[in-house]
């Protein structure tokens, strides 16, 4: 039922704003990873759910900021 | 076997979608926003709709049972006030604690002085947006949070966990409440989603309309990369809540970029630029917006224009639905036009005779949706909301 649309350029709105929090983030990987020093299992699972916990965090100020 | 109550809603799922991609279904779908008028429909106080989610979800099915809607808003009642007062939020008043409980909820826009942002906070805001919400302006919004540095209180430790927890407890209710239209009365949810402008955001919930207005004069260009500061999340947080299946179109919520707010050229220079650039974006992806222009919005229809044919789905409060059409009929799906007044001071037949207007104006080759121009309050009368019903049910067949 979709007509496929025209993708669009890029442009400078998504480079303000992101550098130390991007969308979806709250406290990035980066940072939580300095501190979990040796990771004797494995990093990408780590990795997967703190960042999906973290992507919690950010929807709820959003969403207060948006919807309440 | 599929069973009659999921064939209604699979043919209701069509007609909408059809229509939003302006194409002629069967006939015209019909969609209202009805938001507190539920609750006068169902029988609760608007207190009741507002705080107990559970009976705002109630006065919707019923609604949508009684009136056989094609589509409706899960809950139109825009602000659960339980999650306003586990975060112990200042700028809402609230019915049946701040207001009488049949009165609506208001917002409270703070003195300009005042402002949960202030004038000098725009690099701030700007370098760092999520950090500038969690930092400064939950602990200002909240009565319970407090700033970082601040000795901490057992309140804003409560708050997080409150806030949290009603938040998660509200969107899953959300999800069954959308499952339980499809089960029980085949009504399609209609939309998926929240996007605002980031100018509303700047103006409502940051510096205040007054703040922003003198901002535009004395710092236009902290304005514009505020705006595109706030662009990239907004279009995040649109894209993690629309539909996956791209049906139904994601709810854009416009305030201040229409006369008298805003001038055409404050609203070129100030509003649309990130605003376009998102809801393009979003367009890319396969997601239409619902682009609800609440108030008189016609002066910047060349400007809307611009956006990628079949984007939006143009919402009419305001202005006027055939210039409207005119204007931008060949682009986008329009719906609403049918004015609020009308519906709580009119007749029916006074409904229907406006009704039959704007059908035969605006919806002859398909690309309507009926409903009122803006969301449906407590002044709504009920026997004009059927009048608008039955009427577009028998004479908006195609």
């Amino acid at each position: 039922m979709t007509t496929q649309p025209e993708k669009t350029n890029p442009s400078s709105m998504d480079k303000l704003g992101v550098s130390i929090r991007p969308p979806g983030t709250c406290i990035p990987w980066e940072e939580k990873r300095r501190e979990l020093g040796e990771i004797k299992g494995d990093e990408e699972l780590v990795k997967r759910i703190w960042e999906n916990i973290d992507a919690l965090g950010y929807t709820y100020i959003w969403q207060v900021l948006l919807s309440f | 076997m599929v069973d009659a109550v999921e064939q209604r809603y699979q043919e209701r799922l069509k007609r909408y979608v059809t229509a939003m991609r302006k194409g002629k279904p069967d006939r015209i779908p019909i969609r209202p926003f009805a938001a507190e008028f539920t609750a006068v429909y169902a029988g609760y106080t608007i207190q009741e709709v507002t705080h107990d989610y559970q009976k705002a979800f109630d006065a919707v099915i019923r609604c949508a049972t009684d009136f056989d809607w094609d589509a409706v808003v899960p809950n139109m009642v825009y602000v659960w006030t339980g999650l306003v007062q586990a975060i112990n939020l200042r700028y809402y008043a609230v019915p049946g604690t701040d207001l009488p409980p049949d009165v609506c909820f208001q917002y409270l826009e703070p003195p300009e002085e005042n402002a949960w942002m202030r004038p000098d906070e725009y690099d701030a805001l700007i370098e760092d947006p999520t950090g500038f919400l969690y930092n400064v302006w939950l602990p200002r919004v909240s009565r319970d949070v407090v700033p970082p540095g601040q000795p901490n209180t057992f309140r804003n430790n409560m708050s997080f966990v409150l806030g949290g927890m009603a938040m998660m407890d509200y969107f899953m209710a959300l999800g069954r409440q959308i499952e339980r239209l499809r089960r029980e009365t085949g009504t399609v949810s209609a939309i998926s989603g929240i996007l605002k402008a980031p100018f509303d955001i700047l103006a409502d919930k940051l510096r205040g309309y007054k703040g922003l207005c003198m901002d535009l004069y004395r710092q236009p260009d902290k304005v514009l990369k505020a705006c595109e500061a706030l662009a990239p999340h907004l279009l995040h947080v649109a894209k993690s809540g629309a539909d996956p299946a791209k049906n139904v179109p994601i709810g854009l919520w416009m305030h201040r970029g229409c006369i008298p707010f805003l001038s055409p050229q404050q609203f070129e220079r100030f509003y649309w630029p990130t605003l376009k650039w998102i809801i393009e974006s979003l367009w890319a992806d396969g997601h239409q917006v619902l682009f609800y222009a609440e108030g008189e919005w016609n002066p910047n229809l060349k400007y809307i224009a611009q956006l990628p044919d079949l984007s939006i789905i143009y919402h009419v409060d305001r202005g006027d639905i055939f210039e409207v059409h005119r204007t931008v009929g060949h682009k986008f799906c329009i719906s609403g036009g049918i004015p609020n007044d009308l519906l709580a001071f009119g007749t029916p037949q006074d409904v229907k005779e406006y009704c039959k207007k704007v059908i035969d104006g605006v919806a002859r080759d398909g690309g309507y949706i009926m409903d009122a121009s803006a969301i449906m309050q407590n002044d709504t009368k009920p026997e004009n909301v059927k009048a608008m019903t039955e009427f577009t049910r028998e004479y908006g067949v195609y």
